[in-house]
């Protein structure tokens, strides 16, 4: 019997400059066996001696022998992971919490609302979305960050926004030059956009409060709670339902969660 | 059920020592003061008390620090250093726990949800519940702050236990309620009896507390004045969640030295400010009134939701160790009948006038005006 808490080496393969304060690390298990995560579970990362923090998925890659965590400079054991390098052994374990039902949104539009760093969890929906293609119907994507230089997975943005098969639309809090994008808080241009709710699932995450604002604003354009969806952030050590920390009310957001479908969650939640 | 067999009180001695002999024997002892479970002690006396040990078992089945892997440097070049987790051993020789009040060894059984009976079993734990019989103690007395027959127990109550023994006279009488406990409880210092322990009336009533109540409750909204009286009184030590034998939130850590180190689980409280704030800043419950509330409701609501049980004892361990008389139990109770928080026998504002609410029958005001010895 396996104690979940013991993580598994990692090598370090790769690590990719996505902002000023985010970078992608990609990693494969020692052992080469496979991440089998599903869009929008997550991981525990340890740097032994440092601590362990909790990261979404961001991407796998090589038939889950690969995956990203894309992480923000924040504390203690983000500010270690950002000193490391490649070749380096790092510690992992899970993926644990629930997934996007994204089986469940075949044939649907899908609107993905992603603020900042919040897009790392939702980009592997975008991905098996595009791997799937034919499942799916449109495919929006709206992108905010605080300044230009916040904006993360530019790759991807340019190469999305490049897609026939995908409406892009990027904003920044505050206008500045060279910017081409929208200005403005996420909430607002969903608002200008008119993102109707027609069957389509709208796919949110990001800051605490830009969830809140962006929930009411898809609420004020008439979006059912049943198609909307989003992953929420809180405090989590154990990653397994057990440390205690992470309840709002009776459930467990490592565990019943992180994905919530809007009326699963009570009112005064987000 | 096998029936009741009995020792006198002056083969307690020899029989402690036998049961010493066949495994490691955990019972109460005192030590600084407060009793507490050890492993025997011949040095210090042993006494059984007639009900609540002062400090609950929960650490010996889950300890306030516990290692659960190591890690260390290889290599000489720094280049070369590697690091490395490795799962800690968990002890199996057999265990034999005597003493446990009824309270305690539910509470134990509680705590089985949250680690075995889930998706994740933790076998650090599994191993030590599996090695340990329990042989529990009928309480022959309620303490002041007890309140398990509010708490869908009793004294007498056996659930849990592979043995239970109860004082009698001049001798105690043991019972095996599993086969497990059947397999301790060969000796021959155990006379077959047809004595049997008195059967008693105990009182209830002093705290009763219904969830649906609670939910139901105008008071349980996060608004509510309520929980800003009871933060204003709190110190948010979180002594109430370690004295607690259900509460089990730990936190994960590294400990290092010279570059190797331990990950350790330690017990944590989430009446503690950075208990759920994360590294951005954000803390969904960063006033006190909100981490309060949290465990409350906790105790009575969520752990019905998320573990089909409510996990309150009724030890009254919170009511005791409060250093600044927060009550618990009290405070519970005012809230599953809509009352205040500070409503209390002693300063008989126990009426839901000061709420704005109309008063209650005397009926249903039962426990809250009168303690139930006293009727």
């Amino acid at each position: 019997m396996v104690l979940e808490l013991v993580p598994r080496p990692a090598g370090l393969k790769q690590i990719i400059d996505e902002s000023v304060d985010v970078k992608s690390f990609v990693f494969e298990f020692t052992d080469g066996s496979k991440l089998n995560s599903l869009p929008g579970q997550f991981v525990e990362v340890s740097m032994p001696g440092v601590g362990e923090s909790t990261f979404a998925v961001s991407r796998l890659e090589d038939g889950c022998r690969r995956f990203h965590v894309s992480v923000k400079r924040m504390g203690h054991v983000t500010k270690a992971l950002h000193r490391s390098a490649v070749g380096e052994t790092i510690f992992v374990r899970g993926p644990y919490g629930k997934p996007f039902p994204v089986a469940d949104w075949k044939g649907r539009d899908i609107l993905i609302v992603g603020g900042g760093i919040g897009l790392a969890p939702l980009r592997p929906v975008v991905d098996h979305i595009l791997a799937n293609r034919r499942d799916y119907g449109k495919l929006d994507i709206l992108f905010g960050a605080r300044t230009p230089g916040d904006m993360i997975f530019r790759t991807d943005l340019e190469a999305w926004g490049k897609n026939p098969g995908i409406k892009l639309v990027k904003t920044i809090d505050v206008e500045c030059v060279d910017w081409d994008g929208c200005v403005g808080l996420l909430p607002n241009v969903v608002k200008q956009q008119v993102y109707k709710p027609d069957g389509r699932i709208a796919v949110v995450c990001g800051p605490p409060v830009m969830i809140r604002f962006t929930m009411a604003a898809l609420k004020e354009l008439g979006w059912p709670d049943q198609q909307v969806y989003t992953t929420l952030e809180m405090k989590m050590q154990c990653g397994i339902g057990q440390c205690g920390r992470c309840n709002i009310g009776g459930k467990y957001v490592c565990k019943d969660g992180p994905v919530f479908r809007l009326d699963q969650i009570t009112p005064n939640v987000i | 059920m096998a029936g009741w067999k009995k020792l006198a009180k002056s083969d307690l001695p020899a029989f402690l020592a036998e049961l010493a002999s066949q495994a490691e024997l955990v019972v109460p002892q005192e030590k600084n003061g407060k009793t507490r479970f050890l492993p025997l002690d011949s040095a210090r006396p042993i006494s059984f008390p007639s009900s609540l040990v002062d400090v609950s078992l929960k650490s010996v089945f889950f300890p306030k620090r516990r290692p659960v892997a190591r890690f260390g440097e290889k290599g000489d070049s720094p280049s070369e250093q590697r690091i490395e987790c490795a799962a800690v051993q968990s002890p199996f020789s057999p265990r034999i726990v005597m003493g446990a009040h009824p309270c305690d060894v539910s509470a134990v059984n509680y705590v089985d949800r949250v680690f075995v009976h889930s998706a994740f079993k933790d076998p650090l734990y599994e191993a030590e519940r599996n090695r340990t019989t329990i042989i529990g103690m009928a309480c022959s007395e309620m303490k002041p702050e007890c309140h398990c027959t509010d708490r869908d127990l009793s004294p007498d109550n056996e659930r849990g236990m592979d043995a239970v023994f109860v004082e009698a006279g001049d001798g105690y009488l043991f019972r095996a309620v599993t086969d497990k406990g059947a397999a301790v409880l060969k000796s021959g210092l155990l006379k077959e009896t047809s004595d049997e322990p008195a059967k008693r009336d105990w009182p209830r009533g002093k705290y009763p507390v219904s969830p649906e109540s609670i939910v139901q409750s105008p008071s349980s909204s996060e608004a509510d004045p309520f929980w800003q009286e009871v933060a204003d009184l709190c110190l948010t030590c979180g002594a109430c969640t370690f004295a607690c034998p259900t509460c089990t939130c730990f936190l994960v850590s590294d400990e290092r030295h010279d570059g190797a180190g331990e990950r350790v689980t330690a017990w944590d409280s989430c009446q503690f400010s950075g208990y759920s704030r994360m590294s951005g800043g954000h803390n969904p419950r960063k006033t006190k009134s909100a981490r309060v509330r949290n465990r409350m409701l906790d105790k009575f609501v969520y752990t019905v939701e998320k573990y089909g049980a409510t996990s309150c004892v009724g030890c009254g361990r919170c009511a005791i160790i409060c250093p600044v008389g927060r009550h618990f139990p009290r405070e519970i109770a005012a809230l599953s009948r809509g009352l205040s928080p500070l409503s209390s026998e002693e300063n008989g504002d126990c009426t839901r006038s000061k709420r704005g609410l109309p008063p209650l029958s005397s009926d249903e005001n039962g426990g809250c005006t009168r303690s139930p010895r006293t009727r």
